[in-house]
Order: structure tokens, then C-alpha cells, then sequence
């Protein structure tokens, strides 16, 4: 169906010298700061075969941020677990019916999302651009943070094996699982759909689309900004994290897709360095990726890395 | 089973509605506009006083113009309509309350909004939303820059309300959501949101006689007699929707979602082109 070729586009990306060191020294105030997590059984939403728990725990710049935790009552033994990161606009997923499956589930809920937004509420649109110019303070800088310290949390949970953690998300949860995957080794394998904050520089000539759209929106009323936007994303771009990546990881995309752009996805792919990886590119699909039926090969996918 | 104060439930919405002042103030998003046309955030008054927000697109040129009205989805965001839509359509997509730019002083609660108020069909959420949906079509009627005879309802069961209430509309492109046959998809699946009516049983087990009535005062199939414009229906598969286009009394246009957006997408363009007559739809460059 499609007659582009969208693994010949290549990309503008490049990876700023001092792309390791701006994410180490992140990484090393971030860490320092304690969790503090704490757990409320909300009775509500738990059912016979699942608990479930509000979240809370402390993140960069003393923000309180927000998550959805599902157990199964029965758990003999430690659990694998796996981490629900959410979309640009979507709710923060409420993960219990893969609870009902056996594992310890968690949906993440950065800062700016419904339950994490009363110290820092940018809005949508507004996320993606607010404080573009200036990496240190750049809205995804705590938003990353905010979805690594899924990991820590369930890290500490004793009820988690730590040693099987997956990690999954579609279009901003996919960029936030690329991010995760390379600054926490002990993720034990990973999930891509339709990867957004991928290519950010080439996806804005290649789309109209919002949320993409929103940085074109920028561009028009500051155009003296661009150099200083393409400078910021150089640090954020997922392209850039992808040589990190050791874990088993698949990705899926749409070649039709006008959100996140597949010519995208190619580069990305180039960079990952694990030797278990592999793209599912579909025909025929857009921002979709065809997950109505690709969500049976990740369901697949994750209990053949954490179940076994 | 449709309850026998149907219409008189949803009439004296209407004469509390007729009653509110809209008062519209409508401000240019100088960062939102586009060589191709104007975005204005557009503010109404809506039932209790409530102010609520829509992204009100304006293609420049010459009027009047057609118009595609997205009534919002379930969650808290709505997006700005699309590019290409905007470019030769005056394009409007509605944040009822509780949504953001629509939240203050309420902010809706996901999962939660779908059982607020669900007690009561006077108290029940949703009467209020359907206010806001019909508060919107009733603006664009006033707008000289529109073409009245061209508007065309876009979305879920929001806009199946509308398009029964508002017959002024020309055609409503359909994708039943949360409220067709509501309980008994929610007896059978742990997805939310319909695991919100699951949630509200287990917590309030006496609820449920209460709950089936007000929800038979929003069920699809109850609204669908009132529904006269005409009507593509996007079922989840083939057959889903047969009790719902029976209950039209009338042929509609039906089909089946490909779970593609993009073909989806596509054909939804294509299907509003051809009732507005407005010509090969714009696409986005990777749809082409």
C-alpha cells in the first residue's frame, strides 16, 4: 500500500558530545533523592482477583508524582512485573487485567498527567514545548525521571522480582519505555509501539499532526528559536538513547502513520544496540500500529522473557 | 427499556438550557493560527452556569463555510482539530466539563467521571455534558461564517445525543461508545472505562436497579427514532450495531472499523466530503 520507503530517510539527529553527561549528572540528583513511596489500597477499584493501590513517590525537583499499582491476591512466589507507560494525551492506564495474568503491574503517571499535575500542570498542548529553549529546565527532563523511578520503585517492592521487570507503552509510552530501558539496565525486556519524541527534528517536516504540530506552532511564532529547539531535543531525542539499549526489545509501527512518522523509526532501530531486537512494521496502519492485533504478539513477547 | 418520561426528561433540559445566557467570547490563539486560518478559543456558558471551552476554527477566505464538529472522546484531552480539516473547514472541537481547559471549577476524575452522579438520571454527569455538546451546536447556528445547512457531527455517543436533539445538523459520522448496551459490554470486559460500572457494583451492590435506570435515559437505541439526519454508524465488528440501526426505524449507512486509523480515518474523510460536498478531502501526507 505504501509507495514511500520510509527506512531510506534517515535522520537530522545528532548526539551531542556531552549527550552522557548532562543524563549522568541527571541521573546522579535524581538518585540521591529518596522515593518516599507511598501505598494506598483503593477498595474501589480492586476486585476479588486484584489489588490495587494508589502510588506515590518523590521525583526531581520535589514533585510528587503519581502511579496506578496492581497485584494479584494469590502470589506465591516474587512476581515478574510490567510497567504501563502512557500516551501524550491518554489517561495513566489502570493495569488490572494483566494483573489477573500474574504479573505485578504499574501505570505510570508522569508529572503533568491527571493525580500528578498540582505542582507542575503544563497542559495539552503545552507538554512538549514548555521551556523548549533550555534543556536544564525543558519539560521532559522531569517527565523521564518521573517514568525511570517506575523502576526503582519496583525494585524495592519485595513482592516484584527484580530480576523480571518488563516495560511496554505506545506513541509517548513508547519514547518514555526507550528512555527507561537505557538509563535502568535492570529493565529485563522491552515494548515499542508507534515510538513518539523519535526524530523529533525530522518528524516536524514530515507532519502536521499534533502533537508534533505543536512544535511547528512554536516555530511560526518564534522562528529565531529553532537552533536553540533543535539543541534542546539533541538531549531528549530517543534516537540518542537507543545505543544504550541491551534488553530484548520489539517495536511496532504503521507505515501510514501522520503521528509519529515511520520514517522515524528506522534510525532508531539502526541504534539499538541489543542483539534481541526486531521491527514489526505494518501496512496499512497509522498511529494504531495495528495494535488490535500486535497486542497478542506482546502479550507473547513478555511472558516468554519474564514468565519462564 | 426506554423509560416513558423519555422525552420529557431531555425536554426539560432543553427549557433549562434555552434559559442560560450563552454569552460568547471567542480569543484568537495567535499560536495556534495558521496561514490557512484562524484558531480562537471560544468560551459559552452551559447548564448551572458552567463555562465551558472549545478550539473554534475559522479557514480564511470567504464564507460560509462548512463545518465538522468533534464531539470529545472519554479522557481529559482534546486535541486541536486537525490540519487539514481546518484548512477548508470551520472545525470545532468541544472540552465539556470536566475535561481540561473545561475543568475549572470541576475536574473530572479518570476512571470516575463515567459513575458521577450516576444515582439519579437528574444527578447523573452526563446530563450536564450533553448540555455542553448541545450548547456548541446551538452557537454555531448564530455564526454568520458558517454554512447551517453544512455541519457535520463527528465522534461517539456525544454526538448521537446531539445529532438527536439537533436535527439542523447534515450528517453524523458515528462510532458507538460507552453507553450502547452499556452493562452488559461492562459484564464482560475488565477494560476501563466500563470497568467503571463494574467498580461502582462491587462498591454499592444495591446500586444496580438505580444505575440501569439512568443509563436507559442515555442509551443509544433510546435516542436513535429522534436521530433523522443522515448517519454513518463504525461498528466494532460486524453485526455489533444491528439492535442499534433497528432501532433507527430507517436505513443508515453502516460499517466495520478496520483498527487502522488510517484507513479509518480515510474513509470517515472521504464519507463527510461527499455529504458537504466539499470535494476530495485534504489528507494528511502519509494517508495519500
Amino acid at each position: 500500500m505504501t509507495q514511500r520507503d520510509p527506512s531510506k530517510y534517515g535522520t537530522q539527529v545528532i548526539k551531542p558530545d556531552d549527550f552522557d553527561i548532562f543524563w549522568g549528572e541527571l541521573l546522579e540528583r535524581s538518585d540521591k533523592i529518596p522515593l518516599n513511596a507511598s501505598l494506598t489500597l483503593d477498595s474501589m477499584r480492586s476486585t476479588e482477583q486484584v489489588e490495587v493501590f494508589e502510588v506515590h513517590y518523590d521525583s526531581l525537583n520535589s514533585l510528587r508524582v503519581f502511579g496506578w499499582y496492581c497485584l494479584p491476591r494469590l502470589r506465591p512466589r516474587p512476581l515478574p512485573a510490567r510497567v504501563f507507560y502512557p500516551g501524550y494525551i491518554s489517561e495513566p492506564t489502570l493495569p488490572k487485567a494483566h494483573a489477573e495474568q500474574g504479573y505485578a503491574t504499574f501505570g505510570a503517571a508522569p508529572r503533568g498527567k491527571l493525580r500528578s499535575n498540582r505542582q507542575f500542570n503544563p497542559g495539552y498542548p503545552g507538554l512538549l514545548t514548555h521551556n523548549l529553549v533550555d534543556r536544564q529546565s525543558y519539560a521532559y527532563q522531569g517527565f523521564y525521571l518521573d517514568a525511570i523511578r517506575v523502576i526503582d520503585f519496583l525494585t524495592e517492592q519485595p513482592e516484584v522480582d527484580s530480576e523480571r521487570i518488563g516495560i511496554q507503552g505506545s506513541s509517548q509510552g513508547g519514547a518514555l519505555t526507550l528512555v527507561a530501558a537505557a538509563l535502568r539496565p535492570q529493565v529485563k525486556a522491552a515494548s515499542v509501539g508507534a515510538p513518539y519524541l523519535t526524530g523529533v527534528v525530522d518528524a516536524i517536516d514530515l507532519t502536521r499532526t499534533y502533537p508534533y504540530e505543536e512544535i511547528n506552532d512554536y516555530l511560526r511564532l518564534h522562528p529565531q528559536n529553532r537552533d536553540a529547539m533543535v539543541k534542546t531535543w539533541n538531549y531528549y531525542d530517543c534516537i540518542n538513547f537507543a545505543d544504550r539499549i541491551q534488553c530484548p526489545i520489539i517495536v511496532y509501527i504503521g507505515l501510514q502513520d501522520d503521528v509519529c512518522p515511520p520514517e522515524t523509526a528506522y534510525p532508531l532501530m539502526d541504534k539499538i544496540q541489543s542483539p534481541e531486537k526486531k521491527l514489526y512494521a505494518y501496512d496499512g496502519h497509522g498511529h494504531d500500529a495495528n495494535h488490535h492485533v500486535h497486542d497478542q504478539v506482546v502479550d507473547t513477547f513478555f511472558d516468554n522473557q519474564l514468565k519462564t | 427499556m426506554k423509560p416513558e418520561d423519555f422525552s420529557s426528561y431531555w425536554l426539560q433540559l432543553e427549557q433549562e438550557l434555552i434559559r442560560v445566557e450563552p454569552a460568547p467570547e471567542c480569543t484568537e490563539i495567535p499560536l495556534r493560527s495558521t496561514p490557512e486560518g484562524k484558531v480562537f478559543g471560544l468560551l459559552l456558558t452551559s447548564l448551572g452556569g458552567y463555562r465551558i471551552f472549545a478550539y473554534y476554527c475559522v479557514p480564511h477566505g470567504k464564507g460560509p463555510f462548512p463545518v465538522i464538529y468533534r464531539l470529545p472522546n472519554y479522557g481529559s484531552v482534546v486535541h486541536i482539530p486537525p490540519f487539514e480539516e481546518r484548512c477548508n473547514h470551520i472545525s470545532i472541537a468541544l472540552c465539556h466539563r470536566g475535561q481540561r481547559l473545561s475543568d475549572e471549577p470541576f475536574a473530572a476524575s479518570y476512571p470516575g467521571l463515567l459513575t458521577q452522579g450516576i444515582e439519579s438520571p437528574q444527578t447523573y454527569i452526563y446530563r450536564e455534558i450533553a448540555s455542553d455538546c448541545l450548547r456548541v451546536m446551538d452557537f454555531l447556528l448564530t455564526r454568520e461564517e458558517v454554512d447551517h445547512r453544512r455541519i457535520s457531527l463527528v465522534g461517539g455517543d456525544l454526538a448521537f445525543w446531539t445529532a438527536a436533539m439537533r436535527p439542523q445538523a447534515l450528517t453524523l459520522f458515528y462510532t458507538p461508545s460507552m453507553f450502547y448496551k452499556s452493562l452488559q459490554k461492562a459484564s464482560t470486559s475488565s477494560h476501563y472505562p466500563l470497568e467503571e460500572f463494574n467498580d461502582y457494583f462491587r462498591a454499592f451492590p444495591k446500586s444496580r436497579k438505580q444505575v440501569e435506570t439512568t443509563l436507559e435515559y442515555f442509551e443509544p437505541m433510546n435516542f436513535a427514532p429522534w436521530v433523522s439526519i443522515s448517519t454513518m454508524m463504525m461498528e466494532e465488528s460486524e453485526g455489533d450495531g444491528d439492535d442499534l440501526a433497528a432501532a433507527f426505524g430507517r436505513e443508515i449507512d453502516r460499517c466495520t472499523t478496520y483498527h487502522s486509523s488510517f484507513r479509518d480515518g480515510v474513509r470517515q474523510a472521504q464519507w463527510i466530503a461527499d455529504k458537504l460536498k466539499t470535494g476530495e478531502p485534504l489528507l494528511p501526507e502519509h494517508w495519500s
